[in-house]
């Protein structure tokens, strides 16, 4: 008899991810992923000048505020036909550089790492010999006795205080947890070091955009910076400089340390290659545009159907036509009304809740789907679509992924086995690479194009009168991100995001057809089913994001405790 | 040198989750702080608040919170409250995160002296919502609550003769409404 579990954060937490999983032999044989709360958003859009939809649609999510921003600047763009000056495009790229290095650090170190890190088993690790097999495997000049010593003596003295704090929920002692000591503590001294570089990514997001969480720097056409070489107010040498070596910091902490860890818990997991997989179709948009009329990329996209790498095709742009004309929104199973597939310039948004039913609705996620398809998005696809195209840069980190694994754990991995729980955390980790370096590549252009002379940053937008729709994307941390506009007379007249928790967090589509969480959860195994670390494991090697997908509004729970009322 | 954050968390799409920010922008705009005083609008934070709470002195939020008492109600929660919740296991990255964000701080070593959150209980969070209408009549006691926390904590500031217009872009019929209640 299958046994129901419930991971419902609401009743615990503040969140808002819920998963149901049936377990039948120790192996999960059904699951469910649902958003538990509703998203309206878009619909404050109406009637509003596409001009300033950014300002809102950066309000969408507290973490990816500048991703959507500038999906939707570029979806006025497409629709107005409008091209960017050569100075936004780079400055754009680098603040989208810039912010997905930042995510994919917290994403490793704070959501993630903790599921493979057994934070009890440090104070039985010898910091020397940590050290010494720190410096066998990377470069990185912050791997010394003194270093983990200090990080040992910080879970010390948590763990003696009885008061776990922090690490108070990990499933600690678990069977699948299998780390030695020296790597726990290793992984958890660069969690602590993983902080001070996460804000070095996001002060450069600040310094091009003057302001961080909320960018203010874009506009329709382009940016908002002044360009002068001399001032120190406008963006001139000073800042750029500075932009550089942080750039550079954050590069080394990424190539040396994340990368590395991501590796090293891959070499000593190797069984998690094969769990996890499930849906193997994979979308993503090309991105870092080169020219200011969006036909070239640094980044690939395409999609893949059913894990055939040879078989994949690519998207020539950013708003290629057969994606334009290719996605739909199924609400079968999601709580709204509308009896058929909708394409997202004629999507709605009109809320059916009916309460959590497995058969029928049960999720406040819309089923996107490209050719009626389930995609998978996010740092795994956007690996696999650049490597079966033959990406260079694509090609070289992941190689080096497989050489560094294998260097430390003896076992070779295919790129095949990259379609698994441990296949999206290496792609995240190789994908944080490419950006590395494509970040010191863009600030050089940006400096180059500034030396010719060129001040320029916007193009001046043309509202029409007619009716005009467009579509603008981003391969954001997460994934395919697109947002869709059409405009009459001056206005928006609807406006559709969907963005990439959306298709992978999807609920089941008319076909019955699970979404990627759901189907990459079947068939894990459960060392102890009362506390489901698998499914933890699996579940946020997507990276996931609940408040775009939804939102919540309950911040604080019920009660938290004594309070003063005033 | 001794800083403070004063800090507005919320959503400003969605009624009265908007209420920290509106708060924030307010104080920007009625007030001149000394300059070790920092006023954000923070959006909607995750675990990413911690790199911003690192090594502050201080830390004054105002968010929306939920709670029995009545809509409007300003509830205020000293550090020690809030580092009393557990965090549980987090599905997603992205939810609100304050204790555990003040809980990595502290185990740096790093966590502010003093936090503060003032708390405002609300009644709707409908997507393009105005603030209802007890939290809007909350806004003079929300705005008193964290004063007389930087007064206490010995930070300075005075009232502009001239208040700025407070750059409450998502709202349409806020500002002129809540400068009555200051005149």
């Amino acid at each position: 008899m299958a046994k129901r579990i419930t991971i419902d954060p609401i009743t615990r937490i503040e969140g808002h991810l819920r998963i149901d999983v049936e377990v039948d032999n120790n192996a999960v044989s059904n699951a469910w992923a649902s958003c538990t709360m509703w998203r309206g958003i878009e619909k404050i859009l109406q009637g509003r000048d596409p001009r300033d939809a950014w300002l809102f649609t950066q309000r969408f999510c507290g973490v990816c505020t500048t991703v959507h921003a500038m999906a939707s600047v570029r979806s006025v763009e497409d629709a107005l036909k409008l091209e960017v000056p050569l100075n936004a495009q780079y400055i754009r790229n680098l603040i989208l550089i810039a912010h997905a290095l930042h995510d994919h650090i917290v994403h490793f170190y704070q959501l993630s790492a903790l599921d493979w890190v057994d934070v009890l088993q440090i104070p039985k690790a010898d910091p020397a010999a940590t050290s010494k097999l720190a410096e066998s495997i990377s470069p990185w000049t912050k791997n010394s006795r003194n270093e983990l010593k200090a990080a040992q003596d910080r879970v010390n003295a948590i763990a003696g205080s009885g008061q776990l704090g922090i690490f108070a929920n990990g499933y600690w002692g678990h069977p699948a947890m299998r780390l030695s000591p020296d790597v726990n503590l290793l992984a958890f001294s660069h969690y602590v070091q993983a902080l001070e570089y996460q804000r070095k990514a996001l002060q450069v997001v600040g310094i091009l955009g003057s302001k961080t969480p909320h960018i203010q720097n874009l506009n329709v056409g382009g940016v908002a910076n002044a360009i002068d070489l001399d001032s120190q107010s406008a963006l001139g040498m000073e800042k750029l400089e500075m932009i550089r070596g942080l750039l550079a910091e954050v590069a080394q902490f990424v190539q040396q340390v994340y990368f590395v860890d991501v590796c090293a818990v891959a070499a000593m997991y190797p069984e998690w290659f094969k769990i996890g997989s499930g849906l193997r179709n994979y979308l993503a948009v090309p991105d870092l545009p080169l020219d200011s009329r969006g036909s070239s990329y640094d980044l690939p996209g395409g999609y893949i159907r059913d894990a055939d790498l040879a078989g994949v095709k690519g998207f020539q742009t950013a708003s290629d036509p057969i994606f334009r004309q290719s996605i739909t929104e199924d609400v079968m199973h999601a709580y709204y009304q509308g009896e058929r597939p909708l394409h997202p310039w004629v999507g709605e948004t009109d809320p059916a809740f009916t309460g959590w039913n497995g058969d029928e609705k049960y999720s406040w996620v819309k089923a996107p789907r490209f050719n009626n398809e389930p995609m998978q998005v996010g740092p795994l696809a956007q690996v696999l679509i650049g490597y079966a195209q033959g990406h260079p840069l694509t090609r070289k980190y992941t190689d080096l992924a497989i050489d560094k694994i294998a260097a430390i754990g003896g076992v070779r991995a295919t790129p095949a086995a990259l379609h698994s729980t441990l296949g999206r955390h290496a792609a995240r980790a190789i994908r944080a690479c490419m950006l590395a370096e494509l970040a010191q590549k863009h600030l050089q252009l940006l400096v180059d194009n500034i030396a010719k002379g060129d001040y320029t940053v916007r193009n001046q937008p043309v509202l029409p009168t007619h009716e005009v729709q467009g579509v603008g994307t981003h391969e954001a941390p997460r994934g395919t991100l697109s947002h869709w506009v059409v405009i009459k007379d001056e206005k928006i007249k609807n406006y559709q995001a969907v963005v990439p928790s959306t298709w992978n967090a999807s609920p089941r589509d008319r076909a019955g057809a699970h979404g990627p969480y759901e189907a990459s959860l079947l068939h894990t195994p459960l060392a102890r089913p009362e506390e489901p670390l698998e499914v933890l494991r699996t579940v946020h090697s997507f990276d996931p994001c609940m408040a775009c997908a939804c939102h919540a509004f309950d911040p604080w729970g019920r009660k938290i405790g004594v309070a003063k009322v005033l | 040198m001794s800083r403070v954050l004063i800090g507005g968390v919320g959503n400003v799409l969605l009624g009265d989750d908007g209420i920290g920010p509106y708060i924030v922008r307010l104080l920007e705009s009625l007030y001149r702080f000394e300059d070790n005083v920092e006023l954000t609008d923070l959006g909607t934070p995750a675990l990413d608040l911690t790199h911003r709470i690192v090594g502050l002195h201080s830390l004054i939020l105002v968010d929306s919170v939920a709670s029995d008492d009545a809509a409007g109600t300003v509830v205020v929660y000293p550090k020690e409250v809030i580092l009393q919740r557990t965090p549980a296991q987090r599905l997603d990255p992205h939810s609100p995160a304050l204790s555990e964000c003040l809980m990595a701080a502290e185990m740096l070593g790093a966590g502010p002296q003093n936090v503060l959150l003032v708390g405002v209980v609300g009644e709707s969070y409908e997507p393009g919502g105005p603030l209802s209408e007890p939290v809007r009549h909350s806004v003079q006691r929300a705005i008193e609550a964290v004063l007389r926390e930087l007064e206490r904590l010995g930070f300075t500031y005075e009232k502009r003769l001239v208040p700025d217009e407070p750059r409450i872009w998502w709202s349409d019929d806020l500002p002129a409404d809540s400068r009555a209640v200051f005149n």
